[in-house]
Formats: structure tokens, sequence, C-alpha cells
């Protein structure tokens, strides 16, 4: 697809010759020469809408008083933008517009002045001036009501008395102060392809919200807050920053919760974030985020129970003490210490000069190899596939430009929310999309072919399509049989997908959370083969890509190369095969209770759920600066733009590089001599060819040196047991902590707890939705909730196995299945004979997780 | 004045006339046999030729509507407007109830001049009975082969609907009724593209009313030229006209548009003149959104030219409403605010909030709270939303504006002095003043 070229054109606005590019409207010709006229309902990003009226026109040769929102401007149009006629009758509508918006705000004789002494004596000026509304300042109609020189308002005013809406987490909604433009319903509808916005009612009683008096939450809401962005009052507000006014300064920086690498905009207001808006670059995002990304930064490195200052065990208490005396203890724990007598566990969340950093400090300032990531966990399949995919075309903008789409094992209505606005906008541009998922998604509804196999059998039916596409169709009757999808279904995706160019892949968590079964990787190597193929793995961890290319694992050096000598890694520990005297904790939590360790130092922005001997707090991604890498493979720069002085509010905490340097050098190791991030990431680019010596947003293809291994296992679950036990990735992790548990919004939308199965399942197994049942798998016995769940289909049995467990303490029950490495693994399931429900299911000992 | 021939209302009072077989038997069907003999084109050209103006109320000529699809199509889709959603009109409703087929025909040629296959006729939600009557017509279609994959054993196709709305007046506006049949919220689109190139799902489509259908069947079978010979020349083929209000017939009655609102009163064949003791002081006499006649003004002739030189917006739907001697002219005024204001969709700034306004001001002039100065305003905001074109994405502005200016204007001695006889009691101004 190449962009058509547009031809330029002249016309006339108010006397005067403008040229124009073809095919836009008469406002945009307008705002593109600096011509003002007033508006309220366009927006650039929506189609227009015509209900402010405010863009009154005169056009010559055209009949009363087109609109320039909805007018295409054409060669030699004569338009006239400032009459008379014009500014009279735009200035009657503006009255019938305020005569239902309060309006104070907009014209009061003492506005100015108000501003600066808040002098007026009407009662509620006297402390707030007239700021009860939270974009006072920033409001779109405060600007149109002063060009317009509205001085009065002849109509009463009318007060809606609506109550405010604070029910749905994130925003509040004060719909007496909307003026119905409509932006937030075509936001939903056009842009995001959620329609969870509609028009309620009619005339003078029509008003903004779900349809059927549903909450937001019941409608669908992804809570990406496109629609508070695009309001032009204050009647959406982020719950957040609500009254933070207007900021001091905004700065573009990256979205440090996932792999996606989304381009936000921080807004900081005394030298603290405040608000989270997307940035419109087209590369990515393009103006779109998903619920972390748009609400939960400020809350994340703002929570009162935030961890700011270094900690140490003495005794029985565990103390504030200085950096200094920290570092002297730890480093006084870690010198001389042998390769089997540590461990240090990095969390995949990590700026990419922190990665770097910790694996330096394990192997030159210790001088071992004992370090292990998360990110492992986030790519299945072994390293080699990995250094094999991250070789391959992988862009977030190839989804929205592809014309086939298959989607496997992804909702993305709170997880990598942009992906699926891609693939809706891929799919309003005539594409087709083919979804392989066992359990219902959000996609699912948009889908041309959902096929849904038994759980962990995607992959076959990838392998199946990817063989099949272009070919004649025949063939797919084992694969039918054996992944149970209907053949004659298959056939058509499979001819569906054949009659497209551009082919996107898109793999959710789900999948990667499987097993890897060699089904899938066969697929993934054959579509590696692929031409016009794009691939977008979405995987848990923000730079899981960083750390792989930085060798924060055991077995790998910086720049993909095979390390030499082995060390301790992070599932010895938790099968119990290694028991390192002293651990060390990167904003990591891989556990729920305190391994047998010696000495456990945690180095994070929150305390873990257990008890650790020393404690050094880690600058948030509001307060260090660093780069991320995306999926892929751009060098996104993290800007700081927290700078605060060490103070007990501000806290005291470090970015993870210098608190290694210092670490360092304490252990009399030269190599650590850091200024700052960007002479970290310098050492980067000269240690790793390829990797850039500055941010830079170019995609990467991976070359990678060493020959990895591929993990590969014989796909399916042995045993006669009835059911299939599902593990689905879970939970909102960032540096080892489900956000669910700091950000208060998040918290409603967190993922149920226990057993999820199928309405018909629980009534052959006479259990009532909410009653317990337990669940066997070989000699494992695990007692949990059951809740019906019409998404799942007959014969399994889903749970979430949490991403991350700091903060979730009460998810431990079903903590032992967390553990099992086989996903999906046949079961057995019966109701559960416990007569009261017991005490904690855990068992006592190390209560280790991951796979 | 020669005697009229019943044309649309031929069947009026045969018995079990809504039954495929008594259809036939008086000749129906034959219009279709005749009309799948010529090609499209040839019955659009008839129809032109006809000069058969849209009977829903903008009198817009049908062919040249059909002319402006595309040439170059693959689908269209055809829209049959039966939300008959304005005030005293039901003549759509006695079409259904006497003559389904009548209707049933007419879609079928219509959808085979135009080249539709799919044809929806969208009824409004209270027409209960007739619906089933309507449904039943169709399925007796299908049955005898008029409808279905091979009509009449040609290659034409049709496939036919009915669509039930659910109760908005903005339906009835062609967008509106798309976007509903489409499952949306009945709100006007943006025009252009009018339907004709990007209507019903984003494809070309033609809408038309349930009476402008009717004359098709006629039309084709006796000629685009016997249609031109009724009535004047701006105004031709046969119209139904309903009459209600304090007369003593009121009802359905069809005649050529060379009747004047008088006429429609008086005649016996008509609404056989007032009640006893009753007297005209004014009628609305195309539905209520063309605006107000004084008692003087009953000469105006019901056609598609003569409204506007007494001020009005144009014939509309033809439906006349008497008001009589003993109606305070302060009711009528709320009467009409209430139900614009209660209908408007919403969207446009002016109509939304105009209407609402122009209601509150109504009801307080009602309730004996009233300003003279309140008579002013409502002319005035009714200039600034409806009475300039192009002010709001549909008609309903429009359509709620002259009726209230034509009040104002056409009895403002009356209501001056009903405002200025006034002894308000505080709650009674009170209840006027406040809310929408």
């Amino acid at each position: 697809m190449s962009p058509k070229k547009t031809r330029t054109c002249v016309m006339e606005i108010d006397h005067r010759e403008v040229s124009f590019p073809e095919g836009v409207t008469v406002l945009r010709a307008a705002e593109l020469n600096d011509v003002y006229i007033p508006s309220l309902c366009s927006h650039k990003d929506l189609s227009p809408f015509g209900g402010c009226r405010m863009c009154i026109v005169e056009i010559e040769s055209m009949r009363g008083y087109p609109l320039a929102c909805s007018t295409v401007a054409a060669e030699g149009m004569k338009v006239l933008t400032d009459t008379a006629t014009l500014r009279e009758m735009r200035k009657e509508i503006l009255q019938l517009i305020l005569s239902e918006h309060p309006s104070s705000c907009l014209i009061c004789s003492e506005e100015t002045e108000c501003r600066e002494n808040q002098h007026t004596i009407r009662k509620v000026g006297v402390t707030t001036g007239c700021r009860y509304c939270p974009n006072d300042i920033q409001c779109e109609l405060q600007e149109v009501v002063e060009r317009t020189g509205i001085t009065d308002i002849d109509y009463p005013i009318y007060y809606r008395g609506y109550e405010v809406e604070h029910d749905d987490p994130f925003y509040d909604r004060d719909y007496n102060i909307c003026i119905l433009c409509g932006r937030c319903v075509r936001m939903c509808q056009e842009v995001r392809g959620t329609s969870v916005l509609a028009f309620k009612f009619r005339g003078p009683e029509a008003q903004i919200g779900p349809a059927f008096g549903k909450s937001h939450v019941e409608a669908g809401c992804e809570f990406c807050g496109a629609c508070v962005s695009v309001c032009p009052t204050g009647t959406l507000a982020d719950k957040a920053s609500k009254w933070d006014g207007e900021p001091d300064g905004i700065r573009v920086s990256t979205c440090p919760f996932c792999g996606i690498g989304c381009q936000v905009e921080l807004h900081h207001k005394d030298g603290r974030l405040s608000k989270v808006e997307a940035n419109l670059d087209p590369e990515i995002n393009d103006g779109q985020l998903c619920v972390r990304g748009r609400f939960c930064m400020p809350e994340a490195t703002h929570h009162h129970q935030r961890a700011k200052k270094p900690m140490l065990r003495r005794g029985e208490y565990f103390r504030e003490v200085t950096w200094d005396e920290s570092i002297d203890e730890v480093a006084g724990k870690l010198k001389g210490i042998k390769a089997d007598e540590f461990l240090m566990v990095v969390s995949g969340d990590l700026t990419n000069e922190g990665l770097f950093a910790a694996q330096k400090f394990v192997r030159s300032a210790l001088g071992i190899n004992s370090i292990d990531s998360t990110a492992r966990e986030s790519l299945p399949g072994g390293l080699g596939l990995w250094a094999k995919l991250f070789s391959l075309s992988i862009s977030m903008k190839g989804i929205r430009e592809a014309d086939c789409i298959i989607a496997l094992g992804l909702d993305s209505r709170f997880y990598f929310s942009v992906a699926g606005v891609d693939i809706r906008r891929a799919l309003k541009n005539g594409a087709n999309l083919v979804t392989i998922d066992a359990r219902d998604s959000n996609l699912a509804s948009y889908t041309k072919h959902w096929l849904r196999p038994t759980p962990g059998k995607e992959g076959a039916v990838l392998d199946a399509i990817v063989q099949g596409i272009g070919k004649s169709n025949s063939g797919f009757k084992s694969v039918a049989k054996k992944t149970d999808v209907d053949e004659g279904l298959l056939a058509q995706a499979v001819s569906t997908l054949s009659s497209g160019e551009n082919l996107a892949v898109v793999i959710g968590p789900t999948i990667f959370e499987y097993e890897a079964n060699e089904e899938l990787i066969d697929a993934l190597t054959r579509l590696a083969r692929r031409t016009n193929t794009t691939f977008m793995p979405l995987y848990n961890g923000a730079n899981t890509r960083g750390a792989f290319e930085l060798g924060v694992i055991s077995e790998l050096l910086p720049g993909v190369a095979k390390a030499k000598g082995k060390g301790v890694t992070l599932s010895d520990v938790i099968e119990g095969t290694a028991t390192p005297k002293v651990l060390y904790l990167v904003g990591e939590v891989p556990f729920f209770d305190r391994p047998d360790c010696e000495y456990v130092i945690a180095q994070g922005t929150y305390y873990p759920p257990f008890e650790v001997d020393a404690f050094l707090p880690a600058a948030s991604f509001a307060e260090a600066e660093g780069t991320l890498t995306n999926v892929e493979g751009r060098v996104q720069e993290l800007v700081g733009i927290e700078d605060l002085p060490d103070s007990a509010v501000a806290g005291f905490a470090r970015p993870d590089w210098l608190i290694f340097s210092r670490l360092a050098e304490k252990l009399k190791c030269s190599e650590f001599k850091y200024k700052s991030a960007k002479a970290v990431l310098k050492d980067i680019s000269k240690t790793v060819a390829d990797f850039p010596a500055k941010a830079d947003r170019k995609p990467r293809r991976l070359t990678p040196k060493a020959k990895l291994p591929i993990d590969r296992h014989a796909g399916g679950s042995e045993g006669a047991d009835p059911f299939l036990l599902v593990a689905e990735p879970a939970g909102f992790a960032h540096r080892g902590t489900d956000l669910a548990s700091k950000v208060e919004g998040l918290e409603e939308l967190a993922l149920e707890e226990g057993f999820r199965l199928n309405p018909d399942d629980l009534g052959k197994l006479r259990v009532d939705s909410g009653e317990r049942i337990t669940v066997s798998v070989g000699k494992l016995t695990v007692t949990g909730q059951a809740k019906a769940d019409k998404e799942c289909p007959r014969g399994t049995v889903y749970f979430h196995r949490p991403v991350a467990y700091g903060g979730l303490e009460h998810r431990a029950e079903l903590e032992p299945l967390y553990r099992l490495r086989k996903s999906p693994v046949k079961a057995e399931v019966a109701r559960s004979v416990e007569k009261k429900r017991s005490t904690k299911a855990a068992p006592k000992k190390t209560a280790a997780a991951s796979r | 004045m020669a005697a009229y021939e019943p044309v649309l209302l031929r069947n009026k009072g045969v018995e079990n006339s809504t039954a495929l077989k008594v259809y036939e038997s008086r000749g129906g069907y034959q219009a279709l046999r005749k009309a799948l003999k010529m090609n499209p084109e040839e019955v659009v050209e008839e129809v032109k030729r006809a000069n058969l103006r849209g009977r829903g109320g903008a009198g817009f000529p049908a062919g040249v509507k059909w002319g402006f699809l595309p040439k170059d199509r693959t689908v269209t889709y055809l829209c049959v407007n039966s939300d008959e959603s304005e005030p005293p009109t039901f003549s759509n409703r006695v079409l259904i109830e006497i003559d389904p087929h009548m209707l049933v025909e007419g879609t079928i040629i219509t959808a085979y001049a135009t080249r539709a296959q799919v044809a929806y006729i969208y009824m409004r939600v209270e027409f209960h009975e007739q619906f089933h009557i309507l449904q039943k017509a169709i399925d007796e279609a299908y049955a005898a082969g008029y409808l279905g994959s091979k009509v009449l054993g040609s290659d034409f196709a049709l496939e036919c609907y009915i669509h039930r709305g659910a109760g908005a007046y903005v339906c009835g506006e062609e967008t509106g009724l798309i976007e509903s049949i489409e499952g949306k919220r009945g709100c006007p689109r943006i025009k252009p593209p009018f339907p004709a190139v990007e209507g019903l799902f984003y494809k070309p489509t033609v809408v038309n009313n349930v009476e402008t259908l009717c004359n098709v069947p006629h039309i084709i079978e006796r000629g685009a030229d016997w249609f031109t010979g009724i009535g004047p020349q701006h105004s031709t083929g046969p119209k139904l006209f309903c009459i209600s209000g304090p007369v003593n017939k009121p009802g359905c009655y069809e005649g050529a548009m060379d009747i004047t609102v008088r006429d429609l009163i008086e005649r016996e064949d008509m609404g056989g003149g007032m009640l006893p003791g009753k007297k005209v002081k004014g009628v609305l006499p195309g539905g209520v959104s063309v605006g107000i006649l004084t008692a003087d003004e009953l000469d105006m002739k019901m056609d598609f030219q003569d409204p506007a030189k007494y001020g009005l917006l144009g014939l509309g739907t033809a439906a006349a409403v008497v008001i009589d001697q003993d109606t305070d002219m302060r009711s009528v005024l709320r009467n009409m605010a209430r139900f614009y204001g209660t209908e408007s969709c919403g969207q446009c700034t002016q109509c939304r909030e105009g209407t609402a306004w122009m209601h509150t001001i109504a009801r307080r002039i009602e309730a004996d709270g009233g300003r003279i100065e309140d008579l002013d305003i409502i002319a005035e905001t009714a200039r600034s939303m409806g009475m300039m074109p192009g002010l709001s994405i549909c008609g309903l502005s429009d359509g709620a504006t002259y009726p209230l200016e034509t009040i104002v204007k056409k009895f403002h001695s009356e209501l001056e002095e009903s405002i200025r006889a006034q002894s308000p009691t505080e709650t009674d101004a009170l209840a006027g003043a406040v809310g929408h």
C-alpha cells in the first residue's frame, strides 16, 4: 500500500487566496492557513458530527450557512468565515449552549483580576475563585467564548441537576457541564472500535453514557481514557489528577508498563508527575493508550506504600539507615561470594541501563555468573527461538497495514489494548481477522472466523494455517481431529487468509504461558520464512527484549553471546536444587514467602511481601531516566520527570545502575565509573554491536552470533483425567508488584480468583457457582472456589497465574498450581468435601512459584 | 367539477380487501407483470415523466431521486418509509389497512426500477395491527412468487422485510430511518452524501414514502399521461388528505391536488363541515410542521406550491387539523412546543436547546406566567433555529419553528391579549418557569 499523493488546491478564504491539500474539509483548510473558525465538536481524528453548529460559514453559490467541519473544500471555493451575520448567529448558538452550562467561569466582569487576587465577594469565590471545574483555564469552551465575544446570556441558566458519576474507576463524569459535542462517543466508536459510549435519550434530555444504564465496567470499557482526552470541557476528568490544574510542562516519554513501548506525554506540576496523555506518535500508538499507560503511572509511583528509604534488619527491627551504611553492609555480604552461594534475580521491567549494570555487577564485580531474570518465563521455547523471532520483521504499524490478521490467545481489553485498536483499524480498512482462541475474547466479536481449539492446541492450528495459506484446501482432517476445530471452518479460514497479501500474526501472552510445544515452534519457524509477514509477540515485561539482548540470564552475555560457566538459576531455587546463601532480588518478587536463604537483599520500589535483610530503594520510572527496548527493538527514552532533592517526602531512591555502581565501588571494582544513565548506555553500545549509543527509535532486527538451543516438547496432555487445567497469565505486573494492589482503580478490574468452569460442567459436578471444588493433578490437590464462566469451553478449568506476587498475599490459595510447569494439564475435578473453608492452603515450606 | 374516481382508496369498503385473491381479482399485480416486461430504466423514465412528487412531506420528485443512484452500483437498498409520525397524519395507516398488496406491489416495482435486492419497510412501532396485516400480505406475496429469488419466474430477486421502529419522530427523516434500520440510535446523518450515494449500510439507497410507492403501480398500469392528467401541472396524481378536529366526518379522503383547505373541511364527501356550534379559528393544514393558517386563509390550495404564499413550509403530509374558536391558542402553542421539545434527537445545538427553551416559554405562557416579550423570544429563537436553511442537520428544527413562529405571528394579538389578561398565581408562574 503506497500512500496516495495528494494534490494541492487553491481556494479563497476571507478574500485571501490560500492553498490546501485535496480532500480536506473547509475547517481543516482554514486551520492549515491560520484562519480561526470556532468549533466545539470537530476533532481532527474524528468524523464530522455537525452538532455544535459553531463553524457555520458562508460559501459562494451554496445555499444557507454550510458547516466548515463537514463541507469538503473544493478548488476555487470562496468562503467567508467572519461576517457580521455569522458573528451574530454564532453568538446566538453559543448562548444556547451556555444556557445549559454553568458560565461563571466563562463570562464574569471580574474574571481577570479574580485569577490574580480571588477577591470576589460571592460565597463560592472567597477561597476558590470560581474554580469548581477541573478544566478551568484548559477549557476549549472558555477559548471559544472569549473569541466569540459573549459577555451576557439572554436565557436563564438551566442546571440539569444530574448526579456526578463517580462509580467507575479512573475518571469522573459530570454531565451537568457536558455540551453534547459527541467527541467521546465518536472516539470510542470510530478510533477505539469499542462502542461503549453512546448517546442516550433525546432532545434536551440527551445524555452520554453506556447504553441501557450499564456501568462502564459492565459495558466493556477498556478505560483507555481516549474519551477523557478529547473532552473539550471538564465533564470527563481523571480522578487522580482532577484538581491539578494547568500543568507546568509536558515531556514526551515512553510507557514503562509493557513491551509495546507506547509514547506518552507526561504532565508535571511542582516537580511531580501529575497526569499522562497519549502522544500522537505515528510509529507505535498513534494517540492511543491502555488503562495502565493512561491512568496508572502517577499512582504507581506516588502510592503511600512506596518504599523510599534504605532499610536494614537490626535484630528484631527493620530500620531506616543511610545509604552509606546500607552499601557497606550489602557489599560486605557480597565480598568474595562464590557462584553457588549467590543468585541475583532481575526483573524484565528495568531500564536497559539497570539491566546492563546488574549483569555487569555480577560478572565483573563479583566475578561469578549467578544471574537470572524472570524475563526468561515471558519467552518460552528457549533462547534460540527468541533469537530467531527478534530477527524478524516486528512492527505495530504492520498490524494497521495488514489485510489479513491472525490473533492467538489475545484479549486486548486491559492488556495490549493498543494492539487491539490497531487490529480494529485494519478491519475498518477491510482486513480480515481470524482468531484462534479457546476462550471468548474482546476480539472474537470482530472476527471473521473464530477457531476454537482445545486449549494448548492453538500452535497446531496456527501451523496448519501457515502451511495451508496459498495452497489448495485439503488435508485438514487430521489437524481438525487433533485440535477439535471444525474442518470446514479451518478450510474457510485458510481460504480467507490466502486472499490477502500482508499477513500479521499477533500472539497474546496466554499462548506463551503454555509450555512451548513443537507445533507452535514449527509454526513460528515457518512464519519466520514467509515474506510480507509481520509478527507481533505480546509477552509480559516492559523490557524483556532488553533483558535478553543484554544478557541478564546466566547462559547469555550481552549481545546474545553464550556465557561460560554455569550459575545458579531461579528455577534451581524454586525446585530446591540449590540454596544460595545470599539472594539479591532486583525489582522482582518471584516468591510468596521468604526462601530459605541466609541473607535476602531486595532492591525495588515496593517492599516484597516477606521479610528481607536489606532493602535498597530504587528510583521509579518517573524518577530515573534511561531507555527501554520495545518489542520492535526500538531503544526508547524514559524521561526522568521527577528530580526532587532527597527528603522524607520525596525519599532517597536511586537509579538501579547507580546502586550497582556504588556497590561495585565498595567492592573495589574499577569498571563502574558511570556519572549518568547516558554513560551506561554508551558503555552498552560499546559492548553490544547494533545497540545505539543514545536513545534511537529505529526498529532493530537482532543478528545473533551464537547458535542457541530451542526447547521442544511434544505437545498435548496425556492422562485419562476428564478436565484440562489451563493457566492464564494475569495481573498488572510492574517490577514484581501487581499494580492492582497500588492503583485504586485497577483493583476493580483485577482478575477473578479461584477456578472458572463452564456452567454445564458445574451442573454435572453438582456444584453451584461460588462453591468450592478440589482440583487434582497427579498427586497435587488444591481446593478453591469455582465460578461459572460461559466463556470457558466445556471440559476445561481455567485459573489465573499471577505474573507478579508483590502485593498479592491473599492469592496464595492456588499457589501450588502456579509452580506446575505444564499447562494445559489433565486434571480431576470434584466437589470439595471440606466442611468449612480451611485456613491457608499454601504449603509451609518455601512457597516458591514460577515455572 | 367532474366526479373524482378514487385510485388509492378504490378498494375501500370492498370485503376482505387485504387478501391477495381479492386484490388480484380487482386487477392487482398486473402492473408488476407489465413492469417486468419493461427494462428498469424505462420504469424510472415513466415515473419521472409522471412527475410523481414524494408524498412524505418534502415533495421531491421520486423518479429524479431514483436517477441519483450511481450507475456502477452493485448493491442497492430500498427503504419504505412507514414511520408516519407527523402528528395528525394517518394516510399510510389507512392504505395499509385497506390495500396492503398495493404497497407490496409498489415496493416490488420500485425495487425492480432501482435494481434493489432488498427492501425494508420501516414501520412505526405503534402500528400493531397494521404490522400483522402487512406481514400477512408479504407472506402471501412470497407464496405466490411475487417476492423471493425469482419474481414471477424472472431473474429479478427481491427480499422484503418489515423493520419496526422504536417510537422516534426523527426516524421518519430518511437518514434517521437508515440509522435506525442499522440498529443505531435515531439520528440524522450529515448530507451530502445523500442516501442515493451512501445510505443503508453505506450502500446506495432509495427511501420513499408508502403513499408515493402506492402510486407507482397505477402509473405503470395506466401510463404517465393519465397520471399527469390529474390535478394541476406541478402537483400531479391522486393524493390522500387527512382531516381531524371538530368536523363532522374526520378521516382520510382522496382527491386531486386542486382542492382547497375549505373544500377539505366543508365538502360532503370529505370533512362534511364543522360540528354544530363550532367555527374555524385556525388550521394546521399539512401535519403540524408546515405552520398554521387563520380562518381567513382557507382558500389555500392543497398542492405543492400554494402553501408558500401563506408563509408555510410546504404541503407537508396534507393532513389538516382544525382548531375551533373555543381552543386557547396558548395551549396550541404549548402542545406544538412540547412535541418538538421531546422529539429533537439532541444532536444540533439550536434544535436541542431551542426546542427546549420554546417549550419552557410556551409552558409559562399557558400557565398564566407569560410576558409580552416572550412572544418575541419565541419568534427570535425560531429564526435562529430553522427559518434559515442549513442551520441544522435535518429538517426537524425547520419543522419545529414554522408552527411556533406562524402561531406567534398570525395569532399575535390574541396571545398578547391573553397575556395581558392573565392573573397569575405564584404557583402557576413558577410551574411554567422552571426547567425544560
